[in-house]
């Protein structure tokens, strides 16, 4: 599964790739026809974002672990971006299940936790101020989205909402620290109740 | 994990090696920021006659170095005012409305319901000419008794295709794989897959810059082996991004 998210990703990079591409190659002819005109499309757009994370994920009733995924996010405006995230963690066990020793409520293949979230969100830019000399840009962000967690054996529509910190270590290279809260609704202990599932993570991206 | 960074070495290899594009402001002055956005400090301006370069690009923004080596951003409306030579100017593509209707892809998230459950899809489309759209998408339904993958491809027309709130119809097919929840799988509930058709109508409304929005309205035929043909109706509101 994971490797499956990941080459759904790398395509989904590719095919964004080339269509940013594209403009580029139409253009071409055109600059070639008067060699004075120089045109957007001559300049690098650094709009999408790239970025691979790792964390730590609670997951509710069932203890917390590592996280891991990727990012793939597109720059709309200065402050607009969607993005797309898929991640996988392992689920541990309940206190119930630690306590008593018994039967255990998953089975191994069940406690694996993936998931996609498909998000809007909003960049608060601003300056961090190292030293005197050093500065780096900045954004800090919100984000609302929807998605599908795939735990226990089932899909769950989930709702996403997270924030985070990204400092732009040059133009084209980030550090990101996310906090993101996915909200599903589950019958696994018994009643129907929303859980949520918090994780924090840290992750590095690029910009092309 | 090494693939992941031999990706990325390739990515950034592949769009470093554009060339800065030199031009010559006309305009009596324009702000240089410290950031690609209008919240970032104006720290140095550019004047008329100066020769600078251009080098990079985010969002509206653009990174700019002067001759004595002093690099910022300039947005693009005030660069869009720099030339070139003395007959060319500096061709800034804004997207607007005129450029929408001239747009060949477009792809769209959306969310809605599916029947009684959340639904969340992706499609890209591939316009043909300004009525005619090919679009291929996939949603995904959960609900709380089973799991609906859906994928259709469909042609969609746009009678008017001028007008701010264009309306569209279209008209697919696809697959659609129901899987019933663990619980019910153990009761003995199996997994289907069954061919679809839809008919759908919907509006779509320009936003601002590359994006736009669309409320739909689908009405899914599932093709089953069962006596009675099943029925789904599957709302949902979409925002697009076009290239």
């Amino acid at each position: 599964m994971a490797t499956r998210l990941f080459s759904i990703f790398l395509g989904c990079g590719a095919l964004l790739g080339a269509l940013s591409a594209a403009p580029a190659l139409a253009q071409s002819n055109d600059t070639l026809a008067s060699p004075d005109v120089v045109s957007d499309s001559d300049i690098n757009h650094n709009n999408i974002e790239f970025g691979a994370f790792v964390g730590q994920v609670s997951i509710e009733d069932f203890s917390s672990g590592a996280v891991y995924g990727l990012t793939l996010s597109y720059h709309i405006t200065e402050n607009l971006y969607l993005e797309a995230q898929g991640g996988v963690a392992e689920a541990g066990e309940t206190s119930f299940e630690v306590l008593s020793g018994g039967a255990p409520l998953l089975t191994e293949d069940e406690r694996d936790y993936q998931y996609y979230d498909l998000a809007v969100g909003y960049n608060l830019n601003g300056e961090i101020f190292f030293t005197d000399g050093t500065t780096f840009n900045t954004d800090f962000y919100v984000q609302i989205g929807g998605g599908s967690t795939d735990f226990a054996g089932d899909n769950r529509f989930t709702l996403s909402l997270g924030t985070g910190y990204r400092v732009l270590l040059t133009d084209r290279i980030a550090l990101r620290l996310d906090v993101r809260d996915r909200i599903f609704s589950t019958e696994l202990t018994g009643e129907q109740k929303d859980t949520h599932n918090l994780q924090y993570t840290l992750a590095a991206s690029v910009f092309f | 994990m090494k693939l992941i960074l031999a990706c990325l070495l390739i990515l950034l290899s592949a769009t470093a090696l554009a060339a800065p594009v030199s031009v010559t402001v006309v305009e009596p002055y324009a702000d240089v920021h410290t950031g690609p956005a209008s919240e970032y400090p104006v720290f140095h301006a550019i004047e008329k006659g100066e020769r600078i370069s251009v080098l990079a690009a985010h969002t509206g923004w653009y990174k700019i170095e002067t001759a004595r080596g002093i690099q910022g951003w300039v947005s693009a409306s005030e660069l869009s005012r720099t030339i070139v030579s003395q007959d060319n100017t500096f061709v800034i593509a804004e997207a607007d409305f005129d450029s929408f209707q001239e747009r060949r892809f477009e792809v769209t998230v959306s969310a809605g319901r599916l029947e009684n459950t959340n639904a969340l899809s992706v499609s890209a489309a591939w316009m043909m000419t300004a009525n005619i759209a090919a679009e291929a998408g996939v949603s995904q339904a959960l609900g709380d008794f089973s799991e609906n993958r859906l994928w259709l491809v469909r042609l969609q027309h746009t009678p008017f295709p001028d007008w701010r709130v264009s309306p569209y119809w279209s008209l697919g097919a696809g697959q659609i794989q129901t899987t019933p929840t663990a619980t019910l799988v153990q009761s003995g509930a199996e997994s289907r897959t069954n061919d679809l058709l839809e008919v759908g109508i919907g509006a779509r409304l320009y936003l601002v810059k590359q994006f736009s929005m669309r409320l739909e309205y689908r009405r899914l035929t599932a093709l089953t082996e069962r006596d009675d043909l099943e029925e789904l109706n599957h709302w949902q509101l979409g925002f697009s991004v076009f290239f």
